[in-house]
């Protein structure tokens, strides 16, 4: 496919943001639109196409039919909320967010891929889960955090979509815990954090994706379009008091009753967001991503293992 | 060598030996027969009977192989019983001891990278039967050890233990303090009667397939022979013990 046109929601998060900035550089790339109603950073602005819109809004699926873009990256999905992203509209950003993009791909005859930054949250965090989760364990467990009932909901719209349109490849990837400099995830806060709360008790396995990792494998899934959702994580899965260890963060043990209200109280009075509710089972019980397909189908080797994305992260982030 | 993706951990099973040790050869005096049947390399199914009440079934059997020298840079793997990753300490410990939620998919993976698993069929019903019934076998659960194996091609080693009254004080003290019985066994130290842990003859099935796994008919029937032989160990144990303490 020479000269790819590619759409990118969320253009303004920093995934969408350097996700562009690679994008643009790629000889194969015609051009990158970017959408968001955020502000997008201005010299990224002068190298790709931005449309200042919200996907609901009415000139949107115009804009893009005239842009005949041919691959889709639905990256505006949010965990918690971000500036311009208050708690209250994400199930709105997420659910119909997706719902409202997909509609306009409906009506796109030059579409080609769909791919969407989804999560390994949709597993949970459970005590009898499966070490490795495959591709194929998404509904084994209960859906039990807003933000999993929001990706379910997402992946079964993309689902439908997908069999609506076999022409279209559509694939979510299923990215594990995003460590790094400037990105803004769950696991990051809690490694910026001055002692990272974790639960009297337990030592889980943890899983994680560094960010340069998590673009690539974005990256790679628009180059090379691949079909149902694949997991992306890190090569190895460790104990989090080894993997604290390792990135030099002291631990604050604290027993699972009192963890909610004790974390809950310290971030309020630091002026931090309450953690979302699979962060706190994550760090109780953690979760392992089996990353066969991420090799053989989307051909993707993440740089940095686990170890070395947190270490990374702690070390850009000097405390 | 540290901990593997698994959450195995080589360095804290060593630290607990010494422990482990004494329990073995002091506490429950503890002979093993056939523990060259576990095949020196490659995949292999332990499929053992409930008798002294979970940890200490898969910790013995463990001991008893590393004892032995048989499968030392490769311990066995063990389904955890349900619940055991809900409960703090406990949950790290199992883990750390090579440990793994019995959930379908874990014992398959393990035994494709090439581990010897263990797995214990009879499940909570193994330290519940009554006094009288204690050395008879339950159900084999509803056979998944056999699908397990047929599909991965590893061969099954039976493991008969005799213990001293299966899961009793758990009993005693529920009864006691008229409780229900706890869903997980208490971590307490069940009698100091004599164990004994013999394992028997490798069952081969790969011949048969991995598609076999489908075919109930042989599911149960390979179930049945594996109830068979065990049951068979278990008995020929107890009379060799000659007396529980």
């Amino acid at each position: 496919m020479a000269g790819r046109r590619v759409l990118i929601t969320g253009v303004a998060n920093p995934f969408g943001a350097r996700l562009a900035h690679r994008l643009a550089a790629d000889a194969g790339v015609a051009r990158v639109v970017g959408v968001d109603t955020r502000p997008v950073d201005p010299e990224l602005a002068e190298r790709i196409d931005v449309l200042a819109a919200d996907l609901r809004s009415a000139e949107l699926p115009a804009l893009v039919r005239a842009a005949a873009v041919d691959t889709v990256v639905h990256n505006d999905i949010v965990q918690f909320p971000e500036p311009g992203r208050p708690r209250a509209s994400l199930h709105d950003i997420n659910v119909i967010g997706t719902l409202q993009l997909l509609t306009i791909c409906d009506g796109l005859a030059s579409l080609r891929a769909i791919v969407v930054r989804g999560s390994a949250a949709i597993y949970g965090s459970e005590p009898a889960a499966p070490a490795f989760f495959t591709e194929d364990d998404a509904d084994r467990f209960p859906l039990r955090t807003r933000f999993q009932r929001d990706i379910g909901e997402l992946e079964r719209l993309v689902g439908a979509f997908a069999r609506r349109h076999p022409a279209v490849a559509c694939t979510v990837l299923r990215l594990q815990p995003v460590v790094g400099r400037d990105f803004d995830t769950p696991v990051n806060r809690l490694l910026r954090a001055p002692v990272v709360p974790t639960v009297l008790g337990y030592d889980p396995r943890v899983q994680v994706l560094d960010a340069d990792d998590a673009v690539g494998a974005l990256r790679r899934a628009v180059l090379h379009p691949v079909r149902g959702p694949v997991n992306v994580a890190a090569d190895g899965v460790v104990s989090l008091s080894r993997a604290l260890r390792h990135a030099r963060r002291p631990a604050l043990p604290i027993a699972a009753p009192l963890w909610g209200p004790l974390v809950g109280t310290a971030r309020r009075a630091a002026g931090q967001p309450v953690l979302p509710d699979e962060i706190a089972r994550y760090l109780r019980f953690g979760r392992g991503v089996d990353t066969t397909r991420m090799r053989s189908e989307l051909r993707y080797r993440p740089k940095h293992s686990t170890l070395e994305a947190l270490a990374r992260a702690a070390e850009a982030n000097p405390r | 060598m540290t901990e593997d993706d698994w959450g195995f951990d080589p360095a804290f099973a060593r630290t607990l030996a010494p422990l482990l040790d004494a329990l073995y050869t002091r506490w429950w005096r503890i002979r093993a027969d056939g523990v060259e049947q576990v095949p020196a390399t490659g995949p292999a199914l332990i499929v053992a009977n409930q008798a002294g009440g979970q940890p200490w079934d898969a910790a013995m059997v463990a001991t008893a192989l590393r004892r032995h020298d048989v499968r030392r840079d490769d311990p066995p793997r063990f389904m955890a019983p349900d619940g055991a990753f809900e409960l703090p300490w406990a949950s790290t410990a199992v883990r750390r001891l090579g440990g793994v939620p019995a959930a379908p998919g874990n014992a398959a993976r393990l035994l494709a990278e090439g581990h010897v698993v263990m797995t214990f069929p009879e499940g909570g019903r193994g330290t519940g039967p009554g006094y009288a019934r204690r050395y008879r076998l339950e159900r084999l659960g509803h056979g998944g050890f056999v699908e397990l194996a047929l599909r991965s091609g590893a061969p099954i080693v039976p493991c008969a233990l005799v213990a001293g009254g299966p899961g009793a004080v758990d009993r005693v003290l529920a009864r006691v303090a008229r409780l229900p019985r706890p869903p997980v066994p208490l971590p307490v130290l069940p009698a100091p009667a004599r164990w004994r842990i013999a394992f028997g003859e490798p069952l081969h099935v790969a011949h048969h397939g991995p598609d076999a796994a489908e075919d109930r008919a042989l599911v149960l029937e390979l179930v049945d022979d594996v109830r068979a032989r065990l049951q068979e160990k278990v008995y020929d144990s107890l009379v060799n013990r000659k007396g529980a303490l």
